[in-house]
């Protein structure tokens, strides 16, 4: 059983505080992503786990024990860097069984790994190349590899698809979803990407100036965000938040509690509306054609600019005044302090 | 086709023009080995680049003039060390000063860099009396010692300390992950990437302890212990002055490493000196 838990983790780099007491607990076998804008302390978070950095305060538990003062190859973990971190030096094989030479696994043991590994990863044939004979994606398999075949009980992953074209970063990660399935093995993934936070995770740690802002599953997080935050960070195009006298009209009859000074809707959960139903008009300032959907800006009469997904019937010309209503059961309402109530 | 012929011509071109800036660099080097083969009349007669008379007893001479093999061998194995050393020293000390934080790392860099600006001939009296009161004079390790540890060990330091800068920072994370000890980082990781500084600072420490006079003039007296550069000017006469056949054939001798060195490591010379800033 390799449970990870945090408590109250702090990191300072000189008087700077990067992370400010973190308290998580990730499950046994569970796929656990840090998102977070930039500089949030998502990787330096990974980096406290896997011993790369000295935690400043607080304590980390993995697998029940005290890892603290643990150095970083006594973990029982394994890292996947967003540059890959492949040794330019040495072949596909010997990159993978570096760590095992390193030690001391007997020869044998570590070809059988190796080839076991890359046999997973579909690597026979890559195995006496040099990683600069390699593309982007196999690249990334040789160091999901190297990671492999430590047996580690914890995997952590660093931004690994942000150097691949948008082709390929699904295709991979469709594949760590599926070795995630096949070694169940506990997994701790960075990203910023948050369509790569939704699709793999069991549960999303939102970080925030080196705070977790909120953690739950990505359903969770995406019907129930506890903070104007997590309600704009996840989901694409972001949540429209409207001050509630602008945007109180926009669903007649919904109930609005008292202290909510704000509130937000998911760009497809508006639709444009017959005048009569909804007070809130504007005027189309673009009209962004995807295929599949078109994104409206609409300027509100207010002045704010709202997303809206239109996925039916043509969408209006550009400057065409709307109505916009959304289902009052879809609304977040937040209160002064941003929290959602 | 007309592209082709255009190509063939400007090739041509250019290999003529090469060619031509080519003649004073090899010219001197070809006057060298032509006047090892001939005799000092001949020499100062009607200039000619092929020898009238073979005399190819001028480079028996060399070894009997004084003791040439052991002076070669001398050069050999004091550059040899030198380079060793240097190697050793240069990437461990650039290594620390590139990839471990400690306090007054940037300081130290700077002090070391303005040591760079010290003439050696300002240093070399002071280095003479530390290397009398060590009872070393006339032994070889003031040229070893003095390289390793002085101005061409802080610029060999400096080279290897901006390599290991620009090195990506995630493989040395990827050897801690590995149980690599820091150490470790650097010799199955550090070291073996940074071949082409390695080199480079090889191929400069080697010509600098190659080429030395100064010290081995001031430090050496014996014969036997004399290197290259300074039995080249010892092929006198008795009256001083200087046997130019035996000079010149000991000379072509004395480039031989050199040119094995150039031709074996022709693009790392060239990158070297783009690394260092340091004119060939």
């Amino acid at each position: 059983m390799t449970k990870v838990l945090l408590k109250g983790i702090r990191k300072k780099f000189g008087a700077v505080e990067i992370i400010r007491g973190v308290d998580l607990d990730i499950e046994d076998g569970e796929f656990v992503v840090f998102v977070g804008p930039s500089g949030c302390g998502k990787s330096t978070l990974l980096r406290l786990i896997s011993g790369l950095e000295h935690i400043s305060g607080g304590e980390l538990h993995i697998g029940g024990q005290l890892v603290n003062e643990v150095p970083a190859s006594r973990r029982g973990v394994a890292m996947v860097f967003q540059s890959y971190a492949l040794y330019p030096h040495l072949t596909v094989r010997d990159n993978m069984g570096f760590g095992l030479k390193v030690r001391k696994v007997p020869a044998s043991e570590r070809a059988r790994r190796v080839s076991e590994a890359a046999a997973t990863l579909k690597l026979e044939p890559l195995l006496d190349r040099f990683p600069r004979q390699l593309s982007g994606g196999q690249r990334q398999r040789v160091a999901i590899g190297r990671a492999i075949v430590g047996n580690p009980d914890v995997f952590l992953f660093d931004e690994p698809l942000s150097n691949l074209d948008a082709e390929l970063r699904v295709h991979m990660r469709s594949e760590i979803a599926a070795l995630h399935q096949r070694l169940s093995t506990t997994m701790i993934y960075v990203t910023h990407d948050q369509i790569e936070a939704m699709t793999l995770a069991d549960k999303i740690v939102v970080l925030r100036d080196g705070r977790v802002e909120q953690v739950g599953t990505p359903r969770d997080l995406y019907d129930s965000p506890r903070t104007i935050f997590v309600a704009q960070f996840i989901g694409s195009p972001k949540m429209n938040i409207l001050p509630l006298a602008d945007g109180g009209p926009i669903a007649p009859g919904a109930s609005v509690p008292a202290t909510a000074i704000s509130v937000g809707i998911r760009p497809e959960h508006l639709s444009l509306g017959k005048s009569s139903n909804s007070t809130l008009r504007g005027k189309v300032r673009l009209a962004e054609y995807t295929g599949a959907v078109t994104l409206l800006h609409v300027e509100l009469d207010g002045g704010q600019t709202c997303l809206v997904i239109q996925n039916q019937g043509p969408a209006p010309e550009t400057g065409a005044e709307v109505s916009l209503q959304a289902d009052p059961g879809r609304l977040h309402f937040f209160d002064r302090e941003g929290q959602a109530v | 086709m007309t592209a082709r012929r255009t190509e063939i011509v400007y090739r041509i071109c250019w290999t003529i023009a090469l060619l031509l800036l080519a003649v004073p660099f090899i010219f001197p080097f070809l006057w060298m080995i032509s006047g090892g083969f001939k005799s000092t009349t001949e020499i100062f007669g009607a200039p000619t680049l092929i020898p009238r008379v073979w005399r190819f007893e001028n480079f028996v001479e060399v070894f009997t003039y004084q003791p040439f093999a052991r002076q070669y061998f001398n050069s050999l194995y004091i550059a040899a060390t030198v380079t060793v050393l240097t190697l050793f020293i240069a990437s461990l000390a650039g290594y620390a000063l590139a990839r471990i934080r400690f306090a007054g790392a940037g300081l130290l860099m700077l002090f070391l860099v303005m040591a760079l600006m010290v003439p050696e001939e300002v240093t070399i009296i002071p280095n003479f009396f530390l290397i009398r009161a060590m009872g070393l004079i006339d032994t070889h390790w003031p040229l070893i010692l003095l390289p390793v540890f002085g101005p061409q060990g802080v610029v060999a330091t400096f080279l290897m300390r901006q390599f290991f800068l620009a090195l990506p920072k995630e493989l040395e994370d990827a050897g801690k992950m590995d149980g690599l000890s820091r150490f470790g980082v650097w010799l199955k990781i550090a070291l073996p990437m940074s071949r082409p500084a390695l080199a480079a600072v090889a191929i400069i420490t080697f010509l600098h302890s190659w080429n030395l006079f100064l010290e081995p003039l001031i430090f050496l007296s014996s014969l036997e212990k004399f290197t290259l550069p300074l039995a080249l000017s010892n092929f006198n006469d008795s009256y001083g002055l200087p046997l130019w056949n035996l000079q010149l054939a000991a000379t072509s001798l004395a480039v031989v490493p050199i040119l094995i060195i150039y031709l074996i490591a022709q693009r790392q010379i060239i990158e070297s000196f783009a690394l260092s800033g340091v004119k060939g």
